[in-house]
């Protein structure tokens, strides 16, 4: 009860401080939810940034049809409990138009059913536990699910010539859907799972997990979790006189981790959906606009926020600020292009695209290699 | 071989439980009051340690002075904050103590952002091989090391010091000790200096172990410490040591063979649970 009451309070003055900054003549409104307090603030500063430079770029050409489009943020701290009350808000109070997960599945997938019901479309951006597109047609989502980013992570082992692999999973929808999805596909690409431990999101010290993991002596290390985990489990790990590859994802995702796993980061591969070395103009300008704007290099959670909420903005071009059913079908029917690739949903509105694989080189992320295999890496479809 | 690698993890970290759970047992001892933001002078000293290592280049002047603004900061909570509930039930106290807990978890964050801070260059990372492939790196030695001297020389000066002695006759009777003369509120300053500048010295150890401190590094500490005293037998300082590493050994041992079924974050309770229904007094108190 005092934890809730403290952090409520907060949550409402970080809400009254984003509705009270936002210009008095916005009139189309866009719903955000994204942890600003709590254990996932990082990755929510980063979505924030993301989704304000979105709307930034988009209000600085003259909105939409005519009418400028505002921001309501509000602070989901990543649980579920605090993104219902937001999310019954931004339908009831706010009256937004369409709303935007900037959050982790936990709260994303509570947000889902409330704005589903009120048929409001939900665009999400980096969320990926597959209940979220279940739970109807006006929900969508830019990022690959957690089973598809699993699947292409074996799929990197197999690349790597590598067999015997051990997986460290982050204890927690995340974690467990990359596991699941490496566990389907491992048996097909001739990968032998030699072991397999969980750990808690607040574990930062993992000395015995790291011995266990030495005896098991494998080729290839598989191991999920987000930068602050993931920075001092490889620093613990090559401390040990671990050598072998170590392949992370999405979570890993953030110059924060090669800050704090320093030299140890060096080498570390990661399953991503933003190509720093890419070639291709919307991510160029995304990578040069961002760090203009924030003095800070992207990250995927910020890319993909961005991604989110430009889908949404090109959904309300088309409709002309209409919301509901009308901006449902723009936004199924679009296609773009984006900082995280060319996307086109498919009849679940999950988007199919590459996985991008990173490597840590001289303290930065830079292109390994992209891992296309529209077989393996096909996201769900409609139950028929 | 693994098993003398999972003792030596599990040493390691025991020991840094010790220090934070050895301040958290004093304070008990003396006021009778469970200081849940103990914890939040853990992360104080960790954030002060990186900054002032940072811009100075010195890691020891980094421990020192976190444990010097983590001790100081611990005086100012006893001073502020518990010494007007002293006359209220203990609850009260306890309340206060989560309170401001929380909002010096989201004061971190406001001044040092959500993003954490690490050492722009992590010192004692050297690896150490000592053969057998056992390798550890030169911190978490250091970690074990320190810890026994600091607490060997804290042991010895409350046996021999006058203020030493005044600290355990406080602890045993307040009113007969402030009746030979013994300032009840110097012995209990210097109580929250000493735990709280222990905590600190924790702080920086961790932060040096995963070179990262975070706002809410304090959170898991903050009740496992808690579980730790009430397994020493609240308040008795050898106890609480020893609960320390006993806790440290058994979570190195439960994560790699009790992990399906108990989160390691967990282990701490269910032992918690186990010694209380044989031994409610706790484990190692006397009666």
């Amino acid at each position: 009860m005092k934890f809730r009451t403290a952090r409520f309070s907060l949550m409402t003055v970080a809400a009254a401080v984003a509705l009270s900054t936002s210009p008095a003549w916005a009139q189309l409104k866009m719903g955000f939810n994204v942890p600003l307090t709590g254990f996932a603030a990082a990755d929510g500063k980063s979505a924030l940034d993301g989704a304000k430079l979105a709307v930034e770029q988009a209000n600085a050409k003259g909105g939409v049809a005519g009418q400028k489009i505002e921001l309501v943020v509000y602070d989901d701290q990543a649980v579920a409990k605090e993104a219902v009350p937001s999310a019954t808000k931004m339908v009831d109070r706010d009256k937004v138009v369409v709303a935007v997960s900037g959050s982790y599945s936990g709260s994303t997938r509570a947000a889902a059913s409330i704005f589903q019901n009120a048929k409001i479309p939900y665009v999400v951006a980096y969320a990926i536990h597959p209940d979220i597109t279940l739970a109807g047609d006006y929900m969508f989502r830019v990022s690959s699910m957690g089973e598809v980013q699993g699947r292409g992570g074996a799929k990197l082992v197999q690349n790597l010539g590598k067999k015997r692999t051990v997986l460290i999973t982050v204890k927690n929808d995340f974690g467990q859907a990359l596991a699941a999805g490496f566990r389907d596909a491992a048996p097909k690409l001739g990968i032998n799972i030699v072991n397999e431990y969980e750990y808690a999101m607040p574990d930062r010290q993992f000395g015995a997990l790291v011995s266990k993991v030495k005896s098991d002596n494998p080729e290839v290390i598989y191991a999920s979790g987000y930068f602050f985990n993931a920075g001092p489990l490889v620093s613990q790990l090559r401390a040990a006189g671990i050598t072998v590859p170590i392949i992370g994802q999405e979570g890993y995702d953030s110059d924060k981790f090669i800050e704090i796993a320093g030299p140890a980061s060096e080498g570390t591969l990661i399953t991503t959906s933003l190509d720093r070395d890419s070639t291709e103009p919307a991510t160029r300008a995304f990578l040069a606009d961002y760090r203009k704007a924030t003095n800070a290099g992207a990250d995927m959670v910020a890319a993909s926020s961005y991604t989110a909420v430009s889908v949404a903005i090109e959904g309300l071009r088309k409709t002309g600020g209409k919301g509901g059913a009308a901006l449902r079908d723009a936004i199924a029917a679009g296609s773009y292009d984006t900082p995280i690739g060319k996307l086109v949903f498919n009849d679940l509105n999950e988007v199919k695209k590459d996985i991008q694989v990173q490597i840590v080189k001289d303290k930065a992320f830079r292109r390994h290699s992209v891992i296309s295999d529209p077989v393996l890496l096909a996201p769900p479809t409609k139950a028929k | 071989m693994l098993a003398i690698e999972l003792v030596a993890q599990g040493l390691i970290q025991g020991s840094i439980y010790a220090l934070v759970a050895l301040g958290l047992t004093l304070v008990y001892g003396l006021l009778r009051i469970l200081h849940v933001a103990h914890a939040a002078l853990f992360t104080l000293g960790g954030y002060v340690g990186v900054l002032v290592c940072n811009a100075s280049g010195s890691l020891a002047l980094g421990f020192l002075i976190a444990a010097l603004v983590a001790g100081f900061g611990g005086v100012a909570m006893f001073r502020l904050a518990y010494q007007p509930l002293l006359s209220k039930p203990p609850y009260v106290a306890l309340i206060a103590s989560i309170g401001l807990f929380i909002a010096s978890e989201e004061a971190f964050r406001i001044i040092f952002g959500a993003q954490g801070m690490s050492f722009t260059n992590p010192a004692l990372q050297q690896q150490l091989v000592l053969g057998w492939g056992l390798q550890f790196k030169l911190a978490e030695i250091l970690v074990m090391v320190s810890t026994a001297s600091i607490i060997g020389v804290l042991a010895w000066l409350q046996a021999r010091t006058r203020i030493g002695i005044a600290c355990q006759a406080t602890v045993s009777d307040p009113q007969m000790a402030q009746s030979f003369g013994i300032s009840l509120l110097k012995v209990r300053d210097i109580n929250f200096f000493v735990g709280s500048a222990l905590a600190g010295f924790a702080g920086v150890w961790v932060a040096l172990l995963n070179n990262l401190v975070e706002p809410t590094m304090g959170s898991v500490p903050s009740y496992k410490a808690l579980a730790i005293i009430v397994l020493g037998g609240l308040g008795s300082v050898p106890g609480t040591l020893a609960a320390a590493l006993l806790l440290g050994v058994i979570e190195a041992f439960g994560t790699i063979y009790l992990g399906d079924i108990l989160d390691r974050n967990a282990i701490a309770f269910a032992f918690l649970i186990a010694v209380l229904m044989v031994r409610p007094q706790g484990l190692f108190a006397r009666s």
